[in-house]
């Protein structure tokens, strides 16, 4: 269905390792990616699924232009932007939650006048109250990720990429978040969902790669992916149970 | 990004830091005027009441130095640790790397601005007075800059290619305080090494001519203080064509190593 659609952006062959510093293994060097070839189309959902540390987040950033691949292609059309949006990391912490709101609104491309305007909004579908104006260090780990989540949900770009967002915070804000986030994915937003949650990704997303040790593994409809991931994450916890045994 | 939104964005997180700086203490902004006086209170019980100087000028003399010095040293220490300490900005959007340095930068001119006043006032308080020599403050003061903003943003590059430079950065600026010529008169060397040091150091000349300028009434000399802005103009492009250039090396590096 989305395969007609026109493509967004395209990565060719993909590869990035880097040195680490000190000489643990293979001189050094981590391989986050390898050799991955995602194309994106316009305005559908893509989820990428897999455990912690296989580069879902490293994916996302070369996605975001943010690192550049050690080896093959990143190809996006110039007028688009994509931004990432990310739990924790991301403010300054000294900074209050409306002059990060600010900042984070222009970093993404508003001018200050469209980031002022946005502020309001912010405020209120985070939820945060006055807590809005204190500096984000003394803020829950839940308070930010509302906040982050909602700065995001407000600034508009073409390419929205989401990593694990929508797994902390309360029910309720969880809840509301997910019902925002699917009215901009019934509309026209692009989207690249990262979760190692299968039902999440399953509910949200068409389309599905799975990532393991930086490949990719498996890529097709949600529901088949989904499940086949369920099924090797579920023996893997048998295996290591048994082996404790 | 357009230039113009770079430039707001510099001043807007500059001013945010400012604030946030402001509000984590009791005295907040009064300490912008409170510190260079604090200088001279040191500088006045060490030389004037432990030292017993004699010379009456000492204590402003110092007092010039040091406060002229602070503005290069505080902006480029603070700067070399932004692009590492802005990792969090930088693992989540592709922004151009130099703006971290010159929103330090930034903050530091605001601060400067303060600090500058400060010192016109005790200057005139003593008995020094205003003329048109001062205009002589622009080029020198836009000079100064220059050389701020072309150290900032080198030290905030290296400092990302690899930590151990902020070890010796920050023994830098303390080598540049002993060898500029702060606490004591690169005039009163043979005119030889006073040459030799004027040329090798630019901070040395930069301080010789406020000095020069607010206490004794000279222009600096301007093909001397041309040269130097030259040079680190020239610094400064190659700095930001490879800032520009390994934006993403930049960043992989202030997210990994």
């Amino acid at each position: 269905m989305s395969e007609h659609k026109p493509i967004v952006l395209e990565l060719n062959e993909v590869s990035l390792s880097y040195h680490a510093g000190g000489k643990a293994f293979d001189h050094g060097m981590h391989h986050v990616l390898k050799d991955v070839s995602i194309n994106l189309y316009e305005s559908e959902t893509l989820g990428i699924i897999g455990r912690n540390g296989v580069g879902k987040t490293t994916l996302l950033r070369v996605m975001a232009g943010i690192l550049a691949p050690t080896k093959g292609r990143v190809k996006m059309e110039p007028e688009k932007s994509a931004s990432l949006l990310t739990l924790g990391l991301g403010f300054k912490p000294d900074l209050s939650g409306r002059d990060n709101a600010l900042l984070a609104a222009m970093l993404q491309g508003s001018t200050q006048k469209q980031a002022i305007s946005f502020l309001d909004d912010i405020k209120d579908f985070s939820e945060l109250g006055d807590s809005f104006n204190e500096p984000v260090k003394n803020y829950s780990a839940g308070m930010r990720s509302r906040l982050a989540f909602t700065t995001a949900l407000m600034t508009h770009v073409d390419v929205l990429l989401i990593d694990e967002i929508l797994s902390v915070g309360d029910a309720h804000f969880r809840g509301k978040a997910l019902a925002a986030m699917q009215g901009r994915i019934t509309g026209d937003q692009t989207v690249v969902f990262v979760s190692h949650m299968a039902d999440q990704v399953e509910k949200m997303c068409n389309r599905v790669i799975w990532l393991e040790h930086g490949k990719i593994v498996a890529e097709g409809d949600a529901k088949e992916v989904t499940s086949a991931y369920t099924e090797s994450v579920a023996r893997a916890s048998k295996a290591a149970i048994e082996h404790q045994a | 990004m357009p230039l113009l939104q770079y430039i707001r964005l510099i001043d807007i997180m500059a001013r945010m830091s400012l604030r946030a700086d402001a509000s984590r203490f009791f005295l907040g902004y009064v300490w912008w005027i409170l510190e260079p006086l604090l200088w001279v209170g040191v500088f006045y019980v060490v030389f004037v009441t432990i030292m017993g100087t004699r010379e009456p000028d000492f204590l402003m003399f110092l007092a010039t130095g040091k406060l002229m010095f602070v503005w290069f040293s505080k902006s480029v220490t603070h700067a070399s640790n932004s692009i590492v300490g802005g990792k969090g900005l930088v693992g989540k959007i592709n922004v151009p790397k130099t703006l971290f340095p010159m929103a330090v930068v930034q903050e530091g001119v605001y601060r400067q601005a303060a600090v500058f006043v400060t010192l016109g006032i005790i200057l005139l308080s003593n008995g020094y007075t205003m003329t048109a020599t001062w205009w002589y403050l622009v080029p020198l003061m836009i000079v100064n800059y220059v050389v701020i903003v072309a150290c900032a943003c080198l030290a905030a590059c290296l400092v990302c290619l690899a930590r151990d430079f902020a070890q010796l950065i920050s023994l830098g600026m303390l080598f540049l305080l002993f060898t500029s010529g702060i606490f004591w008169d690169v005039r009163t060397l043979d005119p030889e090494k006073m040459k030799m040091v004027l040329d090798v150091n630019p901070m040395a000349f930069l301080l010789d001519a406020y000095r020069q300028i607010m206490m004794h009434n000279t222009s600096p000399d301007m093909f001397h203080l041309l040269t130097i802005g030259a040079g680190f103009g020239a610094l400064l492009c190659m700095v930001v064509l490879f800032m520009r250039h390994r934006s993403q090396y930049l960043a992989l590096r202030a997210l990994t190593a």
